[in-house]
């Protein structure tokens, strides 16, 4: 034992940091309590979504709130606006003679007292895009998830959206179990929905002839589902994911605004009519993927194949590359290839002549084609906990079949390629 | 799913049973028993057996937290975090960011001679009692991979040189001390007393006089247990009881010298200092180690309580 001195300058300077060090974690660690009792996330983004040829744009402001109200109990709100305008191809293929069709808001094809008509003009040879698409939408979401006791955690939520021609109603509800010490993860959920679409002008009576213009009041669908999956870390930088989803929906699946062309034996469009779908669908779906940690770079590698009912078969593979440029930003890479066939009841047009299916449509989603993204985004952390990011996207869809060797038709674009520009900026923060 | 899961870092469970045990000792003292950072680990509380379990609960869970958290043997932990960013920033959260302020501090303090990049030296020496000494030039080799200013350190953003690592070794178990006591202090009225394996804190004295305290310094001969008395402040301990080589009659001491990559010469074989906290007591150890010979008159300059073994 010693006698007692004053403390030496390096004594002091440790002192000093000594006390620093236990001060200033103990103000983190209060700082990160109180964050723990209301941490909020808050993310606000908003996507411009612009297709070629004067075609649909979109404007659609997001903003999601995450509170963690401890131990892993989270509540995520949602708020989705959409705006969508510009004109939509209405299923019908170009012709050699102008064309003339109503807006779906149109309760008749030709003026009369007491109904509303309102025409638009085809140039030969042009796409028929109905040039007044015009509609809003606004949906929420709310999603809760709670660990149930060590290993497993629930989740639950609801979904609902409007908009002039469609309501929306879902809820779901999940549930997941950790295991090999929190290295595997299963999980299995379900979803419900149920969907009332009241086009403008009332539901076009399916199938019918586009020139008695049938309309009907509202109808209805649902779609109930199931996933079911495993998470795995495979070691320190690699992480696997593998999902089957199944669904199977069920009531009026038809587009109210979709057509299909009747052409004579020449080509000439003679008529139009209505489309019409099965009223069942089932689809299910395998996802595979994979985040890999390649020092700070981070891969994101994904694979899905689907199928449905109506023989809708896709392909997808997805990349991500994020790539770390040091200072607190990134640039992330992106490359999407989609394949898919087409619906078994698809066509460009029908032969008037030949016997009517049962199922028609030439709507373009359901046709065989192949799509490619390419995109790139740039992150820059703002402070210590945000972050502001632009991503920028280029997509283009393919259609197999885009042409006729019937003489009227021939030269004729029946499918036209799309080019997609997608902006999205996008802000996150944590309280 | 969470594919968040990877990147969880810090919160997973520790590898050992993540238990603590509840044992009344005399003198109406209850002691909270765990297994953290590789020591036994005991909370000394003045209160009954049924009222502690909550606070050594959450004194093991803090204990555990800090090991997750700051282990450079866990792969998730921020420290491989950034032993393995391979030269790309990291931003790191406040009380990590306090850590390395505080190693920026001594490493300023002591001329480079503590550093928490001196790890990698590691890779050639192995004290395990043994005679086998490395190669000169295999730890020459590793010198470029030392040096606390190669590192670029601006909170909350740390950029570590490829090959480089770090490691909070010689602050981490006295820091998880301090925080353990000062977590307890907050949820608990009476005397309370810290010590992980021979580190330790105190707040105060409980009614029936100070805390008896025996610190380990068992030599190669015999165990030598120190007997003192603690009321509140911290205690540390550095030695080389069991690492140690020993060549043609020089016992290399398991204190490197950043420097030169070699032990420092004629180190105590322990030193004790107590403090106003563990953190200062265990670094004020630290220095002493690194002065070599001249640790008791180290020491006795910065005017602290010591005791040296030799």
């Amino acid at each position: 034992m010693q006698l007692k001195r004053p403390a030496s300058p390096l004594h002091l300077g440790l002192m000093a940091a000594s006390c620093a060090l236990l001060s200033e974690t103990a103000r983190a660690q209060a700082a990160a309590e109180n964050a723990a009792e209301a941490p909020l996330q808050i993310d606000a983004s908003v996507l411009y979504y612009k297709e070629n040829a004067g075609r649909v744009q979109t404007i659609e402001p997001v903003v999601s709130l995450v509170k963690d109200f401890g131990d892993q109990r989270l509540l995520v709100g949602t708020l989705t606006l959409d705006t969508l305008s510009g004109a939509t191809p209405n299923g019908a293929i170009p012709a050699r003679t102008q064309q003339t069709f109503a807006s779906p808001s149109s309760t008749s094809l030709t003026p009369k007292p007491g109904y509303k008509t309102t025409l638009y003009a085809i140039a030969p040879g042009d796409l028929p895009q109905d040039p007044h698409f015009k509609e809003s939408r606004i949906a929420g979401d709310l999603d809760w998830s709670q660990p149930i006791g060590l290993d497993n955690t629930l989740s639950y939520g609801g979904h609902a959206s409007t908009e002039h021609d469609f309501d929306s109603v879902a809820a779901h509800a999940g549930l997941s179990h950790d295991f090999n010490e929190k290295n595997t993860a299963l999980s299995a959920g379900v979803n419900e929905e149920y969907d009332r679409i009241h086009a403008h002008g009332g539901n076009p009576v399916a199938g019918s002839d586009y020139a008695l213009y049938e309309k009907e009041p509202s109808q209805t669908k649902n779609i109930a589902g199931g996933l079911i999956g495993v998470t795995q870390v495979m070691g320190r930088n690699w992480l696997t994911e593998l999902n089957y989803t199944f669904d199977h929906s069920q009531g009026y699946l038809t587009d109210p605004y979709r057509i299909i062309s009747l052409v004579d034996a020449t080509g000439a469009v003679t008529s139009y009519r209505y489309e019409n779908r099965p009223d069942t669908r089932t689809r299910q779906s395998l996802y595979w993927v994979n985040k890999v940690a390649l020092g700070p770079t981070v891969l994101d590698l994904a694979y899905r194949r689907s199928k449905d009912s109506w023989h809708i078969g896709s392909d997808t593979v997805d990349a991500k590359l994020r790539i770390d440029l040091g200072s607190g930003m990134y640039l992330e890479p992106h490359a999407r290839w989609y394949h898919q066939s087409a619906a078994d009841f698809y066509n460009l047009y029908l032969i008037e002549t030949a016997a009517a299916p049962s199922y028609m449509s030439a709507d373009p989603r359901l046709a065989a084609f192949a799509a490619t993204t390419f995109g790139l985004k740039f992150g820059i952390a703002t402070g210590r906990n945000g972050e502001l990011s632009l991503r920028l996207e280029q997509y283009e869809q393919r259609p197999s079949d885009q042409s006729s060797s019937l003489t009227g038709l021939q030269g004729l674009d029946l499918n036209p390629n799309l080019k997609a520009t997608i902006v999205q900026l996008s802000w996150h923060l944590e309280y | 799913m969470s594919a968040g899961r990877a990147a969880a870092g810090g919160a997973s469970p520790p590898p050992h049973a993540p238990e603590f045990e509840v044992v009344p000792r005399e003198g109406g003292i209850v002691a909270v028993c765990f297994v953290a950072m590789a020591s036994p680990c005991e909370l000394l509380l003045e209160a009954d057996a049924d009222a502690v379990r909550e606070v050594g609960r959450l004194a093991a869970q803090e204990a555990w937290r800090i090991e997750a958290k700051f282990s450079r043997y866990r792969p998730e932990s921020i420290v491989s975090v950034i032993n393995h960013s391979q030269g790309h920033a990291v931003v790191v959260d406040g009380e990590t960011a306090a850590l390395l302020d505080y190693a920026a501090q001594c490493y300023a303090l002591s001329q480079g001679r503590f550093d928490i990049t001196s790890g990698v030296l590691r890779r050639s020496w192995v004290f395990d009692g043994s005679d086998r000494l490395p190669e000169p030039a295999a730890v020459t080799a590793l010198l470029p991979l030392i040096g606390f200013e190669k590192i670029r350190w601006q909170s909350p953003r740390i950029t570590l040189p490829a090959g480089m690592e770090i490691d909070f070794g010689g602050i981490g178990k006295e820091y998880a001390v301090d925080r353990v006591l000062a977590l307890v202090a907050a949820h608990f009225a009476g005397a309370a007393l810290v010590n992980f394996g021979g580190d330790l804190a105190a707040n105060r004295a409980p009614g029936t006089g100070p805390w008896q305290v025996g610190v380990e310094r068992p030599d190669t001969e015999r165990e030598a247990r120190l007997l003192l008395e603690l009321s509140r402040g911290g205690l540390a301990t550095s030695g080389d009881t069991h690492r140690f080589l020993l060549r043609d009659g020089v016992r290399y001491g398991h204190i490197l010298d950043p420097k030169s990559g070699w032990p420092v010469r004629d180190t105590p074989r322990s030193v004790t200092v107590a403090a106003a906290s563990c953190v200062e007591a265990g670094i004020l150890a630290t220095f002493a180690m690194l002065q070599g010979s001249g640790a008791e008159a180290f020491l006795e300059e910065q005017g602290v309580r010591f005791w040296c073994l030799r």
